[in-house]
């Protein structure tokens, strides 16, 4: 582990031995890296240029996208606020929508408040709830099938809530009218 | 002729890259050996979030997508085009719509920035989404990266807080109904709902002025900052957890089929096999 600097002995006048040796914690080495001589070196590159190329492109590309877009498609501005004039449907934004087509089957405190809130606490439990070891596809089938269910029923309940609901929340079907503002 | 431009050039070339503010700048030289491409990682303060070297299979495409790094991207897009929309854009019930139509058609670029910080943040919506599912389907997630997953999910609700608070501020009938809506939900909350509601919304019911300052404040400075320090943990702790975990190693019955393949090779071959 950590090497440990010795206590410099004194001479009596109160300064340290002209031949002490003085040492200084450079780096901790765990026990395990010192002794894994058979761990078999990894097929690594370097980051530069290897890793930077790619993430460079991949910025690019974004920012051509982005700029592509944005001189295509306008952001939506609707008319001024008007508390006095509710528009139906009145749809939360698009990430929340499946949480609102819930809220048509469930009690507001269930579908607003219980499903996102033990969703949320369950997501950042997972690695502790899920005490498998295994990374392997094959060993999580529990896992991965319960994880997509999910989010396969959060997709569609997102997708229903977004381009199937008109006014009233009644079910409507896209070639009747889309109700959805990004 | 070419020669001497190439003399040329490279004189001018060497005298840049040894004159004292250069060199005051960085402290090796161009990353093709080595040795330099080790210290330019380790002595440039933005690239040092890496490591040196990094493994091949980790670093594939078509095992991150880029999503992680490109929700970072985005979200120093949205940094950027949003200190933009600040020059311009007051937050007061009178005069924010307004401000965004003056956005819109008045200001040198102000459509196009608009348009991008509007896509830019659904965008990223998506990215971090995917992120999070492509995480879990590489378990990624396990030992000893349980806490960067825990960082990556309060990341996450960051995320979707700093598109719903910037929903509000256009003050037109899409951001200000949907708000409405959301803050609603809170209302329901067990308990303290009304209190949750006002903490929220900055007042007992519905949206106004309180709820436009709040959603402001949040989206431009408390959120930002909260992700941005949530970030530079999680980037450090990628680091700290041993890097990128990289594609899944094979299954139990893949290494235990591997060890018996093994075990058999190693049997010595039983009688007969002295001729």
């Amino acid at each position: 582990m950590a090497t440990t600097e010795p206590r410099p002995t004194r001479t009596e006048n109160g300064t340290a031995g002209a031949t002490q040796k003085r040492y200084r914690t450079l780096a901790v080495v765990k026990q395990e890296a010192v002794t894994r001589v058979e761990k078999q070196l990894e097929d690594s590159v370097f980051v530069w240029p290897h890793l930077l190329v790619r993430e460079f492109l991949a910025a690019m590309l974004m920012t051509m996208v982005l700029t592509v877009t944005s001189l295509a498609i306008d952001a939506p501005l609707r008319d001024h606020s008007n508390p006095n004039l509710t528009p139906n449907p009145a749809k939360a934004p698009w990430y929340f929508l499946g949480l609102q087509e819930i809220l048509h089957y469930f009690p507001p405190t269930v579908a607003g408040v219980l499903i996102p809130g033990f969703v949320l606490v369950g997501l950042a439990l997972l690695p502790y709830i899920d005490r498998n070891p295994s990374r392997a596809f094959e060993d999580r089938k529990l896992s991965i099938t319960v994880f997509t269910i999910f989010a396969v029923f959060f997709a569609i309940a997102t997708l229903a809530g977004s381009f199937f609901r008109g006014s009233g929340w009644q079910w409507i079907w896209p070639w009747q009218g889309v109700f959805f503002d990004l | 002729m070419s020669t001497m431009n190439r003399g040329l050039l490279d004189r001018v070339w060497n005298s840049v890259t040894e004159s004292q503010i250069w060199r005051s700048i960085f402290r090796h030289g161009y990353p093709d050996t080595p040795l330099n491409q080790s210290l330019v990682m380790m002595g440039n303060v933005f690239l040092h979030l890496h490591p040196v070297k990094v493994s091949r299979k980790a670093m594939k495409v078509t095992y991150t997508w880029c999503l992680g790094g490109l929700s970072f991207f985005l979200f120093l897009v949205l940094t950027i085009t949003g200190v933009f929309l600040m020059f311009y854009f007051v937050p007061e019930q009178s005069v924010a719509y307004t401000d965004i139509q003056q956005i819109n058609s008045a200001i040198i670029f102000g459509k196009l920035v608009r348009n991008m910080h509007r896509w830019s943040a659904h965008l990223m919506v998506v990215t971090v989404t995917l992120h999070m599912v492509r995480v879990f389907y590489h378990g990624a997630y396990k030992p000893p990266r349980e806490f960067n997953w825990v960082i990556g999910v309060v990341l996450f609700l960051t995320t979707l807080l700093l598109s719903f608070t910037g929903y509000l501020l256009p003050w037109d009938q899409i951001g200000y109904w949907a708000i409405t809506v959301g803050s609603n939900m809170a209302s329901y909350a067990p308990l303290l709902g009304a209190q949750v509601h006002n903490v929220l919304a900055g007042q007992p019911v519905g949206v106004g002025q309180p709820t436009l300052i709040r959603f402001y404040t949040l989206h431009v400075i408390g959120l930002p900052l909260v992700g941005a320090v949530l970030m530079a943990v999680h980037f450090w702790r990628i680091r700290k957890d041993g890097g990128e975990a990289g594609p899944p190693p094979p299954s139990k019955r893949e290494i235990e089929a591997a060890r018996a393949e093994q075990a058999a090779g190693a049997q010595p071959t039983p009688a007969g096999s002295l001729n």
